[in-house]
């Protein structure tokens, strides 16, 4: 604890005597003024009082108008009491004077006569003794090493005096004495030394003569070490001597009134009551103090206590209560001091821990994660992402992540880092979700990833990085195209199937031409046989047999490639060649329904990019099941394949004049193994709206009873015509010849 | 009844058709096509010998359909049904309601030519035997009211005794009636008016023989 705090409280306790002692004053009659004498009181309050109450009723006396009280205040009183201005006026002893008169301004009017009858004296000193058969004491300088007892460190006569004297003869009380002990009261010294208890003492002046006096010892068993001479003086003294306690005014005490008191103290006759209350006889000038100063500058004390205002056991004994509550607040202080270190070790433990145990939990997740302040450097990372990516932890830390492990995008191009979403979340404060990215690996390779970017905020709510969470998902793609080929599959084995259902509608279709092949060469033979034959009919006749012999090999070739087992990518192909392969596929169940198929194609809308033949399963699915729809219905039955350009998109229709859909099923329309056909395993549309769905498209119907249904969907234009291929080239010619389709046949 | 027989082909298919008339061409036969059911209906004469190629799956009037409203008519030329890859229980059915034949796309065209003079034979035969029934019928209706009776007694094979009690007249009379029915019917034995009498009431004349 800091000294001036202390000071504060020790002066704070001390002050309450003074307030009490002004408070405990007795009333005054309201015509008089009351004069406050603060007495030292270092004999006990009730001994001062019986002391000099009688100099302050004689003073009363003397002084008309006011009536003057004592107020004993003990060594730690004076001085605020004085601050205070609580008294008036204050006897108290020389050393205590001099403080005050440096420190408070007081001034003394009058100097007490100490004593009584022909020992009584303005002045008074030291005398330094031990026992008389002591041999080995002779001098002052013998005492160093020896037991000394001396009244009280405060006291001026039974130890100041002395001390100042033993400092002189180079024996420095505090350390050059084997013990030097108290004995609080003048006499109780003087029997110790008398009893051997100690080996020499110090009291005032006079207490030796006193006793003896008073018979309570011999005069003869004492030796007076340095003993000095002093004229007019006639009790032994071994220290210079200094004028006795004076009476001194406040600053603020007015000056009649000190002037009136000094004038009756000096007034008062030795002998009067007062004088021998306070054994005392008489009052004189007040003489000069400068001893005393120089006392006590030499022993450093009060005023001149540079250093140390009190020893700490003057402290002790004079503010015990303070000191002792000092110490308690201290002590408690120093308890509430060692419980908050306590506790905020405990924190920093907990918080050790707490951290230890997010590392911990960052650890033991699967996905990697990691951190970046505002410059993109990196501040965490947990071991999945050590592991996922080959960097260590201290690679990555303080490090520009984007530049060790984003810098290069999936398809090979270069990332710049104003487009990295990491960085662009803590810049826009938004969280986003990236399904598709790659992150590098320390050894050059790459993985794909999907991530998550937060902000970081703090918390005032400021961003301060981005953390994010990614996965591989390596597995998760290889799991979806293995789903993807499981689903490709599925879908040419539907297709399969399907051609299986169409089987004697497109063996009817190859057999129409083969039947006019034959039928036609046959009769051609019979014809040249029967030398009927002219060049003209022969050559007509070849010819169409030479037609319908493409007829059947175009049905084959469309065949051939519809169970072919895809090529996967998408590719630009004409909406013109899809549609044919349908039309031929269809024409004769259309046929044998009853049904009409057309097709028509807007303008520009004659390229799209798409997996062919599963456009063809999409558009052979929609348009049997409108062929199926119409089989009973009496009205005209018609399916329109229809393609139209939409923006960047062809809308592709297929449109009939079916009964529509039933209530209840379009929402379901598009399930697997959901179907209006008695005989139907439902599973058409449902893949239908897969390979829509495949080609970024979705599969609609609009439906009105009693008019139609209309299925649609769209897939992307694309404007370069693509090269001539194996299927494409022979169908260029047939466009018109199959714009209606169904009605050939 | 001079007229030469047509071969009336019916499919919807150009190429099929042209080639099955070429076919008959080929080995002299007239023929006529026509690229629907309707179309051939449109042109139907009962009186024109001939047969009926026909295409078993066409739009809007299937060939089952054409043979079902031929059959209502009391003369039409036999069918042949073209059948295609699939189709053969609907030829079957075909032949069950009357189609003389079934050919199987694609067919060999002496197997065509075959059912077709098959076919024609019998278009010829159901002719000859119209016409014998139609003079039956002509010479039945020139009997009077009471002759007719005595006919009908005769089928039902009573003896001249009980005719004359049945009808209330002498046994005479009857015989007078009996000598009439079988000169205005132009029967020369009792055996030939039976068989005359089979051929126009075929179940009648049955239970006669029968009784």
């Amino acid at each position: 604890m800091p000294a001036p705090l202390l000071l504060i409280i020790l002066l704070a306790f001390g002050a309450l005597p003074a307030a009490g002692a002004a408070a405990t004053s007795p009333p005054q009659p309201a015509a008089e003024r009351q004069v406050l004498i603060g007495v030292l009181s270092h004999r006990g309050d009730a001994r001062t009082r019986r002391a000099w109450q009688p100099t302050a009723d004689y003073l009363t006396a003397q002084i008309p108008g006011y009536r003057f009280d004592v107020a004993p205040l003990d060594f730690a009183a004076v001085e605020p009491a004085v601050a205070a201005g609580s008294v008036d006026f204050v006897l108290v002893n020389p050393a205590i004077y001099v403080m005050l008169e440096v420190q408070r301004g007081v001034s003394r009017i009058a100097t007490l006569r100490n004593g009584t009858n022909g020992s009584a004296s303005n002045l008074f000193g030291g005398v330094i003794f031990t026992r008389a058969d002591r041999d080995d004491i002779d001098r002052i300088e013998d005492l160093a090493g020896k037991r000394f007892m001396a009244v009280d460190p405060t006291s001026l006569g039974g130890f100041d005096m002395a001390n100042a004297v033993l400092r002189q003869h180079g024996v420095n009380p505090a350390e050059d004495l084997g013990q030097l002990v108290f004995g609080g009261i003048h006499d109780a010294v003087v029997l110790a030394v008398r009893d051997g208890q100690v080996d020499a003492g110090t009291v005032r002046t006079d207490v030796l003569e006193h006793m003896a006096a008073a018979g309570s010892i011999d005069l003869a068993d004492f030796k007076v070490l340095g003993a000095l001479e002093t004229p007019g003086f006639t009790a032994l003294h071994s220290t210079p001597l200094y004028p006795e306690w004076p009476f001194s005014k406040l600053p603020d005490t007015p000056t009649d009134l000190a002037q009136a008191v000094a004038v009756a103290l000096l007034q008062m006759p030795p002998d009067s009551a007062a004088a021998r209350a306070g054994d005392y006889s008489g009052w004189t000038v007040p003489l000069d103090y400068q001893p005393v100063h120089h006392l006590l500058q030499v022993l450093a004390r009060p005023p001149y206590d540079d250093a140390e205002p009190f020893t700490l056991k003057d402290a002790l004994t004079k503010y015990w209560l303070a000191v002792l509550i000092g110490t308690l607040a201290l002590l408690t202080m120093a308890l509430l001091t060692s419980r908050v270190l306590q506790l905020n070790q405990r924190l920093s433990r907990a918080n050790t821990r707490l951290e230890r145990r997010h590392q911990l939990i960052l650890d033991s997740v699967a996905e990697g994660i990691y951190g970046v302040d505002l410059k993109g450097c990196a501040t965490f990372v947990n071991k999945a992402m050590e592991r996922m990516t080959g960097w260590r932890a201290e690679e990555l830390i303080g490090n520009e992540t984007h530049e060790i492990m984003h810098h290069t995008r999936m398809d090979g191009e270069p990332h710049p880092r104003e487009d990295c979403p990491v960085y662009t979340t803590f810049r826009d404060e938004r969280s986003r979700f990236v399904d598709e990215d790659v992150f590098w690996r320390r050894n050059g390779t790459s993985f794909p990833v999907e991530y998550s970017a937060t902000p970081i905020r703090d918390e005032q709510g400021q961003t301060i990085g981005t953390v994010v969470v990614f996965r591989d998902i390596t597995e998760r793609r290889e799991a979806a195209e293995r789903i993807r080929r499981r689903e490709a599959e599925q879908i040419h084995f539907t297709r399969l199937s399907t051609l299986g259902e169409m089987a004697s509608g497109i063996a009817h279709e190859l057999n129409q031409p083969l039947t006019a092949i034959t039928t036609n060469a046959r009769a051609c033979v019979r014809m040249i046989d029967a030398g009927r034959a002219d060049t003209g009919t022969c050559c007509e006749v070849m010819t169409k047999i030479a037609e319908q012999a493409e007829r059947a090999g175009e049905v084959i070739r469309h065949i051939r490639r519809f169970v072919r087992k895809e090529e996967p990518e998408m590719a630009p192909v004409a909406v013109a060649d899809m549609f044919e392969t349908v039309l031929v596929l269809m024409r004769e169940d259309a046929r044998r329904a009853g049904v009409v198929l057309h097709r028509q194609i807007g303008f520009g809308a004659d390229y799209v990019m798409a997996q062919r033949t599963q456009i063809e399963q999409v558009l052979l699915n929609l348009v049997r099941n409108a062929v199926e729809a119409m089989l009973d219905q009496p009205r005209e039955r018609r399916v329109l394949l229809l393609a139209r350009r939409n923006g960047n998109m062809v809308e592709i229709r297929v449109v009939d004049t079916g009964p529509g859909l039933g209530k209840g099923s379009p929402e379901h329309l598009f399930e697997p193994f959901v179907t209006t056909k008695p005989q139907g395993l439902g599973v058409g549309l449902s893949i239908s709206h897969g390979i829509v769905e495949a080609h970024g498209g979705r599969l609609r119907v609009d439906s009105t009873p009693g008019i139609g249904a209309t299925f649609f969907f769209s897939l992307p234009y694309v404007d370069k015509r693509p090269g001539m291929t194996e299927d494409a080239a022979p169908l260029q010619s047939s466009d018109n010849e199959n714009q209606h389709a169904g009605e050939h046949a | 009844m001079s007229k030469d027989p047509t071969v009336f082909i019916v499919d919807d298919d150009d190429e099929v058709r042209e080639a099955i008339a070429l076919l008959m061409d080929s080995v002299g036969l007239a023929a006529e096509t026509f690229d629907s059911a309707w179309a051939f209906l449109n042109c139907f004469d009962p009186e024109r010998p001939g047969c009926l190629v026909l295409d078993v799956r066409m739009r809007h009037m299937s060939g089952l359909e054409l043979q079902e409203r031929l059959s209502e008519e009391p003369l039409h030329p036999p069918i042949i049904i073209i059948t295609g890859h699939g189709d053969v229980p609907m030829a079957v059915r075909a032949v069950k309601n009357g189609a003389v034949d079934f050919i199987e796309k694609p067919f060999n065209d002496q197997a065509l030519l075959d059912a077709v003079h098959r076919a024609l034979d019998v278009d010829a035969e159901q002719r000859g035997h119209a016409l014998e029934v139609a003079q039956i019928q002509d010479r039945v209706e020139r009997l009077t009211k009471r002759e007719r009776e005595v006919l009908d007694q005769i089928l039902a094979g009573k003896r001249n005794k009980v005719i004359a009690a049945d009808l209330g007249i002498s046994q005479s009379t009857v015989e007078a009636h009996r000598a009439k029915v079988m000169e205005k019917l132009e029967a020369r034995s009792l055996s030939e008016l039976m068989r005359m009498m089979l051929m126009l009431y075929p179940d009648r004349a049955k239970s006669a023989q029968e009784g």
